[in-house]
């Protein structure tokens, strides 16, 4: 029987195709497609962020939950009636630094989207550089950056560095995320905001760019 | 370099073609899971050592099936590089069993040690500090040359010269990496020690940082080795073979080494030891090293725990029993706390013991940055030599449940050593002799400076 806890499982579990099925059927019950999305999709992906921490998953496991909400996605996006969603003129450059890797920076562009921000995603494999210019060109309000891999939290101190150098570190505020990252090391590099999981990217960005 | 080194270049360009993405997410786990389940290779959580030969020659087994079924990816060609069993089994039968490394009266000859040989691994510390300061890190080097129970160096990376700062693949990179070379040989020649062995270029990351480096003869065939090193998780590319043909046209000693994350694609340390050996059976087979570097690391970002130590003995000890290469590992545990903790003390005492008992040769980045550290970790490595797997298990469960002081403040050079006559404090000799005399407490005697 589809239900948002035996949703929640499948995502846990990355079967995608599953998944998918399941939240068609939800939305076609007639479900919540906020409740869908938020106790369904996020829930089964902490889980597996949880089982990750405790050594019982790998990155490749969380890839692979990032594989199946991608799948089911894209059908609870198109179930928002039309126009409801609330849009804010505010952009957001996101995007990966140094690594190959985008599931959570995927997610986290999905969630600002559905969240109604404009989301600039400029893909992996960044240097500090590529933040900085999409965001001078773009007009952003605001930088995300996902690190995963060690070699780019320097990288990430270098892009602190850069929008300083250039004076315009207060014009961007900066949020950071991913596998390596702390609240600790964040604050200490100067972020303006860490996020844990993927939907503090919209509550960051909120609170950032002031928006109720 | 490897018999098969021509051969090798050559399946790069016509091997297999296969996405890089396919064979990382699914080639990669789908056959570390079929070889593992087939020889049954589980870890014990509560157990920080393998020291089981059975477990150990079905890691071997295990490792070999991996490189014969997977084989490596050339991430240039996109291509996957096949070995027969034939070909691997006859670069094991030729490969060398013994490197002489440094000169003089500082020449060490790596030749196999069992598990409990009296014969101590060598232990290669850390030297210089992450900074752009060249007096800072030439202080940093000098209290640990002067140090005779280190057996030879690791230059630590350097940020810049002064105010170069590195600029990756240009020639401030090389200009920082001949400033680590000078500098090591300056303090080795201070130390009245011109033959100390180098380890690696740290401070060089790319192959036209290296050559130019070897280039100045400041690193030579004598004091350093080349990193020819497999990439992460089975993978290689044209620079990987460009500088296996330079070191065999400069005499160099290639520098094998392997360094597997757990958690990314591996599920556990059991699965980081398949790998280490595959890797290395990979490596023997195209540049015919003999040097292996093998030390595993969480992709939750530390050197320590039950299972970084458990994968580093495993892979350890099913080499020594199969392969008899001469193998080292990290001889720290990367403890934070800095020079006057208890954690990294202890995490220095548990890595090498641990190669005591695994049948290493030597341990690098052995102890912190400072002399009184690598004194700490080449004592522990020759107390330690005659330990028996389960009396040096014994030491290491000590070390595991002891007491840990809370870590002070980061303590910098300037605050651990009189500058000006390079010895060290006398809480920092306090630190060293409360340490001394735990090890001696719990059995382990030595000829050490604490009388």
């Amino acid at each position: 029987m589809a239900t948002i806890e035996a949703l929640r499982t499948l995502v846990s579990e990355t079967k995608p195709e599953e998944a998918a099925e399941m939240t068609a059927e939800l939305l076609a019950a007639g479900l919540d497609p906020m409740e869908i999305l938020e106790a369904g999709v996020m829930d089964g992906l902490s889980d597996v962020g949880d089982r990750f921490a405790a050594k019982k998953a790998i990155v490749l496991d969380l890839v692979r939950a990032g594989v199946t909400a991608k799948a089911c996605i894209p059908l609870i996006q198109d179930a928002f009636p039309e126009g409801e969603g609330q849009q804010y003129d505010k952009k957001i450059v996101l995007g990966t630094m140094l690594s190959q890797h985008n599931i959570g920076k995927n997610l986290v562009s999905t969630l600002l989207s559905i969240g109604g921000f404009e989301v600039i995603d400029i893909g992996e494999k960044n240097s500090p550089f590529d933040f900085y210019e999409t965001a001078e060109k773009s007009g952003a309000d605001l930088i995300a950056v996902s690190v995963v891999f060690a070699p780019a939290m320097e990288k990430f101190t270098e892009l602190i560095d850069l929008l300083k150098e250039l004076k315009v570190r207060d014009k961007y505020p900066v949020i950071v995320g991913g596998a390596v990252t702390s609240k600790a090391w964040a604050e200490k590099e100067g972020a303006d905001g860490w996020g844990e999981q993927a939907k503090d990217g919209v509550l960051l960005a909120r609170d950032l760019l002031g928006i109720a | 370099m490897g018999r098969l080194f021509w051969e090798v270049i050559q399946r790069s360009t016509t091997g297999p073609i296969m996405s890089e993405e396919e064979f990382e997410t699914e080639r990669l786990p789908s056959v570390l899971a079929s070889v593992q389940a087939k020889y049954k290779i589980e870890a014990d959580p509560d157990e920080p050592i393998m020291a089981d030969p059975d477990m150990a020659d079905a890691v071997f087994k295990a490792g070999m099936e991996l490189l014969l079924e997977l084989g490596l990816y050339c991430q240039d060609t996109k291509r996957v590089i096949h070995f027969t069993e034939e070909e691997i089994k006859e670069a094991i039968a030729t490969a060398r069993h013994e490197v002489v490394l440094g000169q003089g009266r500082d020449e060490m000859r790596l030749s196999p040690r069992a598990p409990g040989d009296t014969k101590h691994p060598y232990s290669w510390s850390p030297a210089g500090a992450m900074t752009t300061n060249i007096d800072t890190y030439r202080t940093h080097a000098l209290t640990v040359v002067q140090e005779p129970a280190c057996d030879g160096v690791i230059p630590i990376p350097l940020f810049g010269v002064n105010d170069t700062k590195v600029v990756a693949e240009t020639p401030a990179h090389t200009l920082v990496c001949l400033t680590e070379a000078r500098i090591m040989n300056d303090v080795a020649g201070w130390a009245g020690r011109p033959g100390l062995f180098f380890g690696i270029p740290m401070s060089a990351t790319t192959p036209i940082t290296l050559m130019s480096t070897f280039d100045s003869g400041l690193y030579n065939k004598h004091n350093c080795t080349l990193p020819v090193q497999i990439l992460m998780d089975m993978r290689v590319n044209f620079d990987r073979f460009n500088l296996v043909f330079f070191a065999e046209q400069q005499g160099l000693e290639p520098w094998m080494s392997c360094s597997p994350t757990l958690y990314a694609y591996l599920t556990g340390p059991e699965q980081g030891a398949i790998e280490i050996i595959a890797q290395s059976l990979g490596m023997l087979a195209y540049s015919g090293g003999a040097l292996t570097q093998a030390m595993s690391v969480s992709v939750h970002g530390v050197y320590s725990g039950n299972d970084i130590s458990w994968c580093n003995s495993a892979a350890a000890l099913a080499a020594e029993r199969n392969l008899q290469l001469p193998w080292l590992s990290i001889g720290s545990t990367v403890d934070p706390g800095g020079p006057m903790s208890d954690g990294a003390w202890y995490g220095t005492a548990l890595s090498i013991i641990n190669a005591c008992i695994s049948g290493m040769e030597a341990t690098w980045l052995s102890g912190g940055s400072t002399g009184l550290e690598a004194r700490w970790a080449g004592e522990i490595s020759r107390a330690a030599a005659g330990l028996s797997p389960s009396e040096g298990i014994e030491v290491i469960k000590k070390i595991l449940t002891a007491e840990r002081a809370p870590a002070p403040p980061s303590t910098k050079i300037d605050k651990l050593y009189d500058l000006k006559t390079l010895r060290p404090i006398p809480e920092f000799v306090d630190h060293y002799k409360k340490f001394t005399r735990i090890f001696k407490e719990w059995g382990l005697e030595y000829p050490s400076w604490d009388e």
